[in-house]
């Protein structure tokens, strides 16, 4: 049979343009071939591209002590069979990948194209065709699958919500985190724009947003707080941040969407404790401060029991005096009154509070606590000095709870001086200053200073140096702080004391 | 009251002390106020007569170290203190350093007028022993040094006859002596004699 090839082969190309076309071949990498299409193709001839392919020589193939099929890997040998029967019953030409194994082991991926040039006269198919190598392609698809799955599995196993829009807004793609976030399979919302997913009163606040895609720059770093709408009109919070999927043809966007619901959820939790362990704490403050308080409301009451006796004197005169008595009333009223403001200002502070923040006028919420540490001041004999610029600018606080972190150092300032055994008359200082753009607090007391040691546990709960103290001051304190964007820092004076000082958000 | 008596109102909350003062005109008493101990002391002198009305809690020199302070210098100026709730260890102290009394705030107006003019009269009665025993000083200072020697002995209870062998002079002389005592003291009898003498002392 194969003699028969042979012959016919020579009779077809008996002309110089064989040899020219040979010429031709070799000059190019892969394989040119023709054989019979029977079990394991015998090859009458390849080019000389053969042994660069599968490293056999030429005349080992043409002779036909190798077959094409020997080296063809045996878990596609079957397939490829299929496939170049099949294009050869209907005379069409046939392409295919598959495995060969080269004469040295090695395993290769190479592209074949063929098709049926004529038949021999038993009517066995003569192919022609080219194989080349394609094993570096085929690394590279291979590596590129590995990470689209990769890539697939992450976008899968999502805690967030994956989801993919054209440039229109309609969803492309919705991932199981997706799903499970607002209760679509992703058959469902594919091809529906994405605001289905969004509450309504929010949708312009999101058109607003998805404009700025054109803006790539914009859009990379931005997220934005919205309320999210599952399928059956369930509304929650959530955070969506976009970006641009580069490098296709077609504009896309990712969305990515985060559930703020638990989040919310601890931090309302967060707030909640730390405002009843504020309340706890400003409590057990003003019980410390119960003998100066009651001074301070003693000193108004006894004014106006003394002008009210005077008016009475004034009356009962063998000639009443009353241009003296419309004085003594005048003083009695105003007396009233700072008694009431007195007991106004201690309400504010035992008051239970859900901490919300307003623009606050800086100067007049720390004359206000000026007042109230005054207290405390008067009854240990030491001088609280207020350094106030005129212009302070209004800051964006709590105005309770930052007068409680500072009447709590101005406290701890006092009872560490009196421990130094300062001397009457004593100075601490309650400074506010604008410092970049925010205003810094401070207190700057001439006491003991913070030593290494008690530096270190100086925030723990429950820790304090004092033997009626509770320990909560300066923990709570510092959380209140941090609550509003800032740090409760210390330092040790050079001289004597330590100053405390934090920051608050000035309002624009 | 005298009429140089008046009440010196030391307390630094403005109020109390302005109150106060427009209470004690009601009751037609002379008064000054002062805001702390110093502005008090700034111009005080021994001459000042009446009495004070001191809170006991102020800063800078506290109502108890004025006290003191005064006590020192000799005064006599009787001192009502005013305390608050919880100042009663020092309500004590004052008393033991010879307060007049104290009164809790607010105070009962009636009592503090009352109290006020017993603290007054007690000055008055001070002022006006203190004089006597200035005035009886200043006799005996008239004496001369033989007179002076008679007087101490006879006030001893020493008979004239021991005296003038004592002093080695004659009895006559002493009875000179003792009878220009008597009238340069102005003593009439023996007795008299005893208490200034014991008084001058």
């Amino acid at each position: 049979m194969a003699q028969n090839t042979q012959t016919q082969m020579e009779n077809q190309s008996s002309n110089g343009d064989f040899y020219r076309l040979e010429t031709l071949l070799q000059n190019l990498p892969g394989m040119a071939y023709r054989c019979l299409n029977l079990k394991h193709w015998p090859m009458d001839f390849v080019s000389d591209g053969c042994f660069d392919l599968c490293g056999y020589q030429r005349h080992e193939i043409e002779s036909q002590q190798v077959l094409w099929g020997d080296f063809t890997h045996p878990e596609d040998v079957d397939f490829v069979d299929r496939t170049v029967h099949a294009a050869a019953d209907k005379g069409e030409p046939f392409e295919v990948e598959y495995r060969i194994i080269a004469k040295n082991g090695q395993e290769k991926w190479v592209w074949e194209r063929g098709r049926v040039v004529d038949y021999r006269d038993d009517g066995i198919a003569i192919l022609e065709g080219f194989i080349n190598d394609i094993t570096d392609r085929k690394l590279a698809e291979s590596a590129l699958i590995r990470a689209e799955a990769y890539a697939q599995a992450i976008v899968e196993s999502a805690v967030d919500a994956v989801i993919t829009v054209d440039d229109q807004g309609s969803i492309e793609s919705f991932n199981q985190a997706a799903s499970a976030m607002f209760g679509y399979r992703a058959d469902e919302v594919r091809g529906l724009h994405c605001r289905r997913l969004l509450a309504p009163e929010y949708f312009r606040e999101f058109d607003r947003f998805f404009q700025r895609r054109r803006d790539p720059a914009a859009i990379a770093v931005q997220s934005i707080e919205l309320g999210g709408s599952d399928k059956h009109g369930r509304e929650f919070p959530i955070v969506l941040s976009m970006r641009e999927v580069r490098d296709v043809d077609e504009k896309k966007f990712v969305l990515l969407i985060r559930d703020l619901t638990e989040q919310r959820r601890a931090e309302k939790e967060v707030r909640e404790q730390r405002d009843v362990l504020a309340h706890v704490d400003r409590l057990n403050t003003l019980g410390e401060m119960a003998a100066g308080i009651a001074h301070e409301i003693n000193q108004p009451l006894t004014a106006i029991s003394m002008y009210a006796q005077s008016s009475i004197r004034f009356l009962n005169k063998s000639e009443p005096q009353l241009n003296r008595l419309q004085d003594a009333l005048q003083k009695l009223s105003q007396q009233a009154h700072r008694a009431g403001a007195v007991i106004e200002r201690m309400q504010e502070m035992t008051r239970p509070h859900q901490s919300h923040q307003e623009v606050i006028d800086a100067n007049r919420m720390l004359r206000e606590i000026h007042q109230l540490g005054e207290v405390e001041a008067q009854i240990r004999n030491f001088i609280i000095v207020l350094r106030l610029d005129d212009n302070l600018p209004a800051v964006l606080c709590d105005a309770i709870q930052v007068q409680q972190v500072i009447l709590n150092l101005l406290r701890n300032g006092m009872e560490s001086m009196r421990a130094d055994g300062c001397s009457p008359g004593s100075k601490i200082v309650l400074q506010a200053q604008v410092d970049n753009g925010r205003l810094r607090i401070s207190i700057i007391d001439s006491g003991q200073g913070i030593s290494r040691k008690l530096a270190k546990q100086l925030y723990q709960p429950f820790m304090s140096t004092k033997e009626s103290g509770m320990g909560l001051g300066l923990s709570i304190s510092r959380s209140i702080i941090a609550a509003h964007g800032g740090q409760l820092e210390f330092m040790n004076n050079k001289v004597a004391g330590t100053t405390f000082h934090f920051s608050l958000e000035v309002s624009s | 009251m005298s009429a140089d008596q008046r009440v010196y109102v030391i307390d630094d909350d403005e109020a109390v002390r302005d109150s106060m003062g427009m209470l004690l005109e009601s009751a037609d008493i002379d008064y000054s106020c002062f805001a702390s101990a110093d502005e008090f002391l700034d111009d005080h002198d021994e001459t000042r007569r009446g009495c004070l009305v001191l809170d006991i809690r102020m800063p800078g020199m506290t109502g108890l170290e004025l006290q003191k302070s005064l006590g020192a210098t000799g005064s006599t100026l009787p001192i009502i203190f005013l305390t608050g709730h919880g100042d009663v260890p020092m309500a004590v102290e004052a008393m033991r350093q010879g307060a007049f009394d104290f009164l809790r705030k607010p105070v009962n107006e009636n009592n503090f007028i009352e109290r006020i003019q017993l603290a007054l009269d007690q000055e008055s009665g001070d002022w006006r022993q203190k004089t006597d025993r200035e005035q009886l000083c200043e006799r005996v200072a008239s004496l001369t040094g033989r007179e002076r020697e008679v007087f101490k002995m006879v006030a001893e209870g020493i008979a004239n006859k021991v005296i003038a062998s004592e002093l080695g002079i004659s009895e006559r002389t002493v009875e000179v002596h003792r009878a220009q005592v008597m009238k340069k003291l102005g003593a009439r009898t023996l007795a008299q004699l005893v208490r200034i003498h014991i008084e001058s002392e």
